[in-house]
């Protein structure tokens, strides 16, 4: 070891620190030493360089090709420099965007280089456009603003729903629903072999109109060939022939009109009687107005299809209606329908025997009622007669909240024996066919039938029952 | 009366004794310039003082700057642990021992170990009149004396702190990669990322400074020492602790200045 000199010992101390320091130089500088001689400066304009830093990346694709060179302010908005190495091509259409490294991280800027067959930006030149920077702060307050509002939901809901009456309405509603469904699966099993039957006439309808057809064109087609006595009206030609002469018999009368010769001559020249006939025409176009009416009756022909299910709190019994509303004018309309009652239909029977007379009532379960009634409407109210559940009775609407909501109160079965069958309900449409109903069911009952009951209904217009009733004859 | 003069004597004294320390020390400090330009270089005094200053700190310059780097990178990774930010302990190991712990632990190592030398050899040599004989045998002391001490310093601490700062980064590499496992690619990428070139050269200027001021006032407490062994025991230790605190209060303000 005593060999070695002293100017040995610091030469090779020396050599060794100038070549970590050179080591740690060139690892250090890899990006920006370089890159300040050979880069070239490219400046884009910020509406803010917030968190961006001098020196800070600049990448395209997550790979750096330069740095932020300087940061400044030009006409309120952060100007902003970068130096690109010279081996990166930005195009004119380039896109500068300030992004960070997660929520936390550092800024940076992130360079979409545009397309490649653009015109290339130039040193010292500026990259036009510039992307929306997603700010934290931003994006944070509105999130703060979107839980408030989530808060506010849950809130509620938590208030409705969430409370023990809450719960127990919708245990409540659940339960009704299910009733209700149930009844409408049995109205349809019962009435299978009705419906069945009307579904038949129906086609057995639209076979006999088919055939009525039929037999309108053979007609048609006869005419058409010369056959019985319009066909050779229209084929013959001696016909034909015949009607020549009668048109010019017709022309050589005219042409005597005309001339003021003979009776109806006079008559056409004569002032009074083109006054008379103005009249007559004028009578003629109101016979056509209401011709008009009458074809523009089927456009204002409305039907409606509707359910209703009704569940009687105090019986616990649904009750179940099958309505067909016929419009044929704005202001009245006709409904026909079909009721299932739990309790049925009674029938009274008086017999007499050893002169006591005994009544007996009976009750046919599941016995179809019927309703048929005619009504007219004033403005929101309207006024219904007619056949209320197989019985003679009377109704009055009144509609609000642009027909959404309907109040209803009918009177009917005005029997000696019993008090009349009152009901009054209110229905408020929630969806464009759905409905929902609330209300009490014979009011003033003496027999312990008086109920709250709640319904709901689905109720649609029926386009083909238009025009199926529209080619029926109704009196105007 | 009396006594508060007295006070406010001695305050006023104690003021002017520093002022006219540093005038003492500045004053050798620019007659340091003067013989350096001065040929001839007495180079091989210089290496002398080179490898006693620069080639003889190495191991224990080595020995700071790897475990400092290993408890920076131990503590770092504990608060950067909080952030899921492991990866920055390398970088923050680096930019602390490029920036301040690399040149201001080894200006303090290097004025422990060869600042107190210098103060006691040129001490002994003061009481024991050989400055003295130097003088009359027309061999300016400055010139042989104090300038290879200064120029050593000035050379050797930059070469010292580069070495200081590498073993620093290599510790906390050891400690942060193998041992609590934070992922080497990241590590390495935000060292090269996070550090700059001026980081690690401005350290290094900081380094040449603190040199200067280590030798420099090792020098001015031996070259001036009376006493005896005594006056030399006392020199040493206010060489140490001057420079020391020189070193610390010029570290902030280099640092203000270069960063």
């Amino acid at each position: 070891m005593s060999s070695i000199s002293t100017e040995a010992k610091v030469g090779l101390f020396v050599l060794v620190a100038l070549i970590i320091l050179g080591y740690m130089s060139f690892r250090v500088g890899e990006g920006g030493f370089g890159l300040k001689k050979k880069g070239y400066p490219v400046q884009v304009v910020l509406d803010s360089a917030t968190g961006l830093e001098k020196d800070a990346s600049v990448q395209i694709a997550g790979v750096e090709v330069g740095r932020v060179e300087d940061i400044s302010l030009r006409d309120g908005k952060a100007l902003v420099t970068l130096r690109i190495i010279p081996e990166i091509t930005l195009a004119k259409d380039a896109e500068a965007t300030i992004k960070a490294y997660g929520i936390l991280g550092d800024k940076y800027v992130d360079i979409a280089p545009g397309t490649p067959g653009e015109e290339r930006i130039e040193a010292g030149g500026q990259i036009a456009r510039t992307g929306r920077q997603a700010d934290i702060d931003k994006l944070l307050s509105e999130l703060g603003a979107i839980a408030g509002d989530v808060m506010e939901v849950t809130a509620s809901l938590k208030n409705t729903v969430g409370s023990v009456e809450g719960e127990e309405n919708i245990r409540a509603i659940i339960h009704n629903t299910r009733v209700i469904t149930e009844d409408l699966g049995r109205i349809v099993r019962q009435n299978d072999a009705k419906l069945s039957l009307m579904v038949e006439n129906l086609s057995e309808a639209s076979v006999e109109m088919r055939r009525a057809f039929a037999t309108l064109n053979s007609i048609v087609e006869k005419v058409d060939r010369g056959e019985g006595t319009i066909g050779q009206l229209v084929e013959n030609k001696e016909a034909f022939d015949n009607l020549n002469q009668s048109l010019a018999s017709l022309r050589n009368i005219t042409d005597k009109i005309n001339r003021g010769e003979g009776s109806i001559g006079k008559l056409v020249n004569d002032e009074d009687t083109v006054e008379n006939l103005n009249a007559s025409l004028q009578s003629l176009g109101k016979s056509m107005e209401g011709i008009d009416r009458f074809v523009s009756k089927s456009e204002q022909f409305r039907t409606f299809l509707g359910y209703r299910g009704e569940y009687l709190f105090d019986s616990g019994d649904g009750k179940s209606y099958l309505d067909l509303t016929i419009r044929p004018k704005e202001d009245y309309f006709y409904v026909l329908g079909l009721v299932t009652d739990p309790r049925g239909e009674r029938t009274v029977t008086d017999s007499t025997t050893n002169g006591e007379t005994t009544r007996t009532e009976s009750w046919e379960k599941n016995e179809l009622l019927f309703t048929a009634q005619i009504g007219k409407r004033f403005k929101d109210i309207a006024l219904r007669g007619g056949v209320f559940e197989s019985t003679g009775g009377v109704g009055v609407d009144y509609f609000a909240l642009d027909d959404r909501l309907k109040l209803t109160f009918e009177a009917f079965d005005f029997g000696s024996d019993r008090n009349a069958h009152l009901k009054t309900y209110a229905e408020y449409r929630l969806l464009k066919h759905i409905y929902l109903s609330a209300g009490w069911d014979d009011v003033i009952s003496n027999e312990g039938g008086e109920s709250p009951f709640i319904g709901f209904a689905i109720r649609f217009e029926d386009e083909d029952l238009k025009y199926l009733l529209g080619s029926v004859p109704i009196p105007k | 009366m009396n006594r508060i003069s007295a006070v406010i004597d001695r305050f006023g004294r104690a003021v002017l004794d520093n002022i006219e320390e540093m005038g003492k020390i500045l004053i050798l400090f620019l007659s340091v310039l003067m013989w350096m330009v001065r040929p001839p270089l007495k180079l091989r005094l210089i290496f002398k003082q080179m490898e006693f200053v620069g080639v003889k700190s190495i191991f224990v310059v080595v020995l700071t700057g790897t475990f400092t780097g290993m408890v920076m990178a131990l503590q770092g990774y504990y608060g950067f642990r909080m952030f899921n930010a492991e990866s920055l302990v390398g970088s923050t190991v680096a930019l602390g021992m490029t920036r301040e712990l690399g040149p201001v632990l080894t200006a303090l190592m290097v004025t422990a170990r060869a600042g107190s030398a210098m103060a006691a050899e040129l001490g002994t040599m003061r009481v024991t009149e050989q400055i003295d004989a130097l003088s009359v045998m027309a061999a300016n002391p400055v010139k042989h004396l104090i300038v290879p001490r200064i120029i050593a310093g000035v050379v050797m601490l930059p070469a010292l702190t580069i070495v200081s700062d590498f073993m620093g980064i290599l510790g906390g590499y050891f400690v942060g990669v193998p041992i609590l496992h934070i992922n080497e690619g990241a590590f390495i990428k935000n060292i090269t990322k996070m550090v700059d070139l001026g980081d690690i050269y401005n350290g290094l200027i900081k380094a040449a400074f603190f040199g200067l001021i280590l030798s420099l006032v090792g020098c001015y407490k031996g070259f001036n020492t009376t006493g005896g062994a005594e006056g030399v025991g006392k020199a040493t230790t206010e060489a140490v602790v001057l420079a020391s605190v020189s070193i610390l209060i010029s570290d902030y303000f280099l640092t203000a200045i270069m960063f």
